[in-house]
């Protein structure tokens, strides 16, 4: 995978600007999908590929900040660069909190724009990766009976197989085939494994939670 | 020496010292026609006393008959110079009557000399001798001639004709007049007539005398010329002292007047022209303006007043002077003047010095532009973080168009026509950041008014760009409406663009409390009857009460605002003949928002379109 390599869509409402960064960001080699206006963005946007999404921040009718409001709210998966005339500080960091990759102010210096891409795209490709993990794990999750599960969440709270007996009042070797079961089912190959899917999952705290 | 020749002797000498007088006056003044006709009515009188004198003292009927035979000479001369005195002085009597009276008397002259031995008698048979005023005289007997009536109907005639015009008069108004003339032409022309007839047809024994009778006429009319010469005075004097009153208001006058004749040689000054060019009026009457100003000066004065002579109306200019303080400014007021007959003789000037007034005048207006540039510098200061976006833009513009050419070039093969657009595109941007330089340098200059044709709908995009980002940044959505052929206006630039922008921000301010969504700003440009609007509506707060306190001085809503601008916008505009006033918006000034909810204000800013075909 080349992280470099993807698309940039490129938002400002000043043609200027954006035949500007066209040109930049396409002699680097990238995609590159210009617009100027968010609504225009936001009809035609499809999430595809590795992707990343370069702001101005000031624009007539929705500004950057509450595209970027919009983009979390429908769960986009779009790291996004602002560039901004006149920022200010609390603007940048409502943008910063709000997920923004960085915040840089035009005239912007290519270098430091370039790395601010190539890190949104690396961030798009690790949140790719971590989509994907996810699906398998929740893939292969599904895929336990109730009674896995329950073996599963107490194991990665950390009981030993006894405790586990103990608490769902069975015996010490029945725990030990689901236990085994579970690891087989989950392609964990060491508790840490399991533990990272568990946490992933968002699954098993609630037992430690309980205690 | 007798009564008789000592009375008819001085009665033929008062005659004639009148009539030499009138002659006399005639002679002074010849359309004084009535004077003429006295004096020959005086003449006659004398005539008609020494005929008298003559048939008194005749010593056979022969001697009397050719008397009276010719003292109808002067009779005919009295009848016809009354009736036409009467006409010429008095304005009055029937023409008809007058001819007919002329004709009928100058008829009774010929009888006279063609029928019988006079007209009166047929032959005068003998001499009777009757005592008159205390001594003998002759009184003619014979047969009376029958054509005698003839000569009678025309005094009666005579009567009426005088009876009718002295009435006139005196519906006229004209009552010692008609007295004077009218009574007393009467009352003598009626007596001598009855005896006349009395003597004639031998009724009473008595010398013919008419000459007493119409010596009292005369006298009427000589009382009646003496009054009109006493009140020809009384008017001369009074002339005189008009004329005086004139002089006096003329040299009192602060202003500079003086008549030019058709060549612009000076006629008349007043006092205070010998004042201000220090030369004495004797020395100035009868030279021009090239004697005492520079040419081109002269030549101005002389091509305003010829103007004022070619069109025959009044001519309003202004003209300047070089006296020893110093260049004055006059306003001056030429206008021809005619003579009785309504012929051009000259030009009158009224000229007014108004130097002061003008420095005032051109102080004030120094004071406005300073004033209203300080308030374009406020404003600007105001608008510094959308300037700063302005120039910021093509700056990155440039950067990054310049850092794309850098890798392009450093490709193998090196992409050049892109890099050629990109160095266009440079060039374009680095025009357009002068351009803000230069836009924000003009509204920072101090200059004084220029008034051109201008276009108000690009005026109105220009200052739209100078405050894109703040109308951005208050989240304020722009609606710019323009009529078809919106004729062009008269203005300067930097002062329009200044009310333009000012307006502008203040909708910005009164929008702030708004959400978002209710933020809008309302350009409309509607032209009518020679004027072009620009009206500027907002959504926000709307007007205080007293509306029109918002345009003065001081007045200010917002807590770091001056209050001047306004008050400046409406001076500029003023000077630009315009209006500026501010009403509540009604939901048809923005059309096409999605807020027709009232509230807000709308600015009109209404100016005069150029008159076409006059750049």
């Amino acid at each position: 995978m080349n992280a470099t390599h993807g698309t940039v869509f490129l938002l400002d409402d000043e043609p200027g600007m954006l035949k500007a960064l066209t040109r930049l960001l396409t002699a680097e080699g990238f995609a590159v999908r210009g617009f100027t206006s968010a609504n225009t963005f936001l009809a035609s946007y499809r999430a595809a590929g590795l992707s990343c999404l370069v702001l101005d921040v000031a624009m007539p009718e929705l500004n950057g900040l509450e595209l970027q409001q919009r983009l979390t709210t429908a769960g986009a998966l779009l790291p996004i660069v602002f560039l901004t005339g006149h920022g200010d500080i609390p603007m940048s960091v409502q943008a910063i909190k709000a997920g923004a990759v960085d915040f840089l102010t035009k005239p912007v210096n290519a270098a430091d724009l370039l790395r601010a891409v190539r890190a949104a795209l690396q961030r798009a490709a690790e949140q790719r990766d971590v989509v994907a993990e996810m699906a398998v794990f929740r893939q292969r999750y599904s895929s336990l009976t109730p009674r896995e599960r329950q073996v599963m969440h107490h194991v990665v709270a950390g009981q030993l197989n006894k405790q586990i007996a103990a608490d769902l009042g069975t015996g010490e070797h029945t725990i030990k085939v689901h236990r085994a079961r579970v690891m087989e089912k989950m392609g964990a190959e060491s508790l840490a494994d399991l533990v990272r899917a568990a946490e992933r999952l968002g699954v098993g705290k609630s037992v430690i939670g309980n205690r | 020496m007798s009564w008789v020749c000592g009375i008819w002797s001085m009665i033929v000498s008062a005659c004639l010292t009148v009539a030499a007088m009138h002659v006399l006056i005639w002679c002074k003044k010849p359309t004084a026609w009535a004077n003429l006709l006295f004096s020959l009515m005086a003449v006659a009188t004398a005539a008609l006393a020494g005929c008298e004198l003559w048939m008194m003292r005749a010593e056979t009927p022969g001697q009397f008959g050719t008397a009276l035979r010719w003292l109808h000479v002067p009779a005919w001369a009295v009848i016809v110079s009354l009736v036409f005195f009467v006409r010429l002085h008095l304005r009055a009597g029937r023409p008809w009557l007058a001819w007919t009276i002329c004709v009928a008397r100058t008829f009774t002259l010929l009888l006279n000399f063609l029928v019988g031995q006079n007209l009166n008698y047929r032959e005068v048979t003998g001499l009777r001798h009757v005592p008159f005023l205390g001594e003998s005289v002759s009184v003619g007997e014979g047969i009376s001639n029958p054509w005698m009536l003839v000569g009678q109907l025309s005094l009666v005639l005579w009567v009426v004709f005088v009876a009718d015009a002295a009435t006139t008069v005196w519906r006229r108004g004209d009552r010692q007049q008609a007295l004077v003339v009218g009574g007393s032409s009467l009352f003598f022309v009626f007596a001598g007539t009855m005896q006349a007839v009395l003597v004639l047809w031998q009724i009473i024994h008595w010398p013919l005398t008419p000459s007493l009778f119409y010596m009292g006429i005369v006298a009427a009319m000589s009382y009646e010329m003496t009054r009109e010469a006493l009140r020809a005075a009384e008017l001369s004097d009074e002339l005189r002292a008009r004329e005086h009153q004139l002089e006096e208001i003329l040299d009192g006058t602060p202003s500079l007047v003086y008549v030019k004749d058709l060549e612009g040689r000076l006629l008349l000054v007043n006092r205070r022209f010998e004042s201000v060019f220090g030369v004495p009026r004797q020395h100035l009457i009868g030279k021009t303006s090239h004697y005492f100003l520079p040419k081109e000066i002269a030549d101005a004065h002389r091509a305003s007043s010829l103007e004022a002579m070619a069109t025959g109306a009044e001519v309003f200019v202004e003209e300047v002077t070089d006296e020893p303080d110093g260049r004055h400014t006059y306003l001056s007021a030429k206008f021809p003047l005619f003579d009785p007959g309504g012929k051009m003789y000259g030009v009158c000037g009224i000229s007014t010095d108004v130097t002061a007034r003008k420095q005032a005048e051109a102080e004030t207006l120094r004071q406005r532009d300073e004033l209203a540039h300080l308030s374009r510098v406020a404003m600007l200061s105001e608008l510094s973080g959308s300037l700063a976006h302005e120039l910021n833009q093509p700056l990155a513009i440039i950067l990054t168009n310049a850092q794309a050419a850098q890798r392009l070039l450093a490709q193998q093969p090196p992409d050049l026509a892109e890099a050629r657009d990109i160095l266009a595109d440079i060039v374009s941007e680095d025009q357009r950041a002068g351009e803000v330089i230069r836009r924000l340098r003009s509204l920072l200059k101090r200059g004084e008014t220029t008034l051109q044709p201008l276009t108000v709908n690009d005026i109105i995009d220009e200052v739209l760009r100078l405050a894109r980002n703040d109308l951005i940044g208050h989240d304020i959505t722009v609606h710019h409406s323009a009529a078809e052929d919106v004729p062009q206006v008269l203005g300067d630039h930097i002062q329009l663009q200044q009310v333009l922008l000012n307006l502008i921000l203040n909708a910005c301010d009164a929008m702030s409390a708004n959400p978002p969504a209710r933020r809008h700003l309302t350009l409309a440009t509607t032209h009518r009857d020679r004027a072009v609007r620009i009206s500027v509506s907002d959504t926000g707060h709307g007007l205080p009460p007293d509306a029109e306190r918002i345009f003065e001085p001081f007045y200010s809503t917002k807590e770091h605002g001056l209050g001047l601008g306004l008050s400046i916008c409406r001076s500029i505009v003023a000077a630009h003949q315009g209006r500026l006033w501010a009403e509540a918006r009604g939901a048809a000034d923005v059309p096409d928002t999605p807020t027709t909810a009232s509230g807000g204000t709308t600015f009109h800013l209404e100016l005069p379109a150029v008159d076409e075909g006059k750049p």
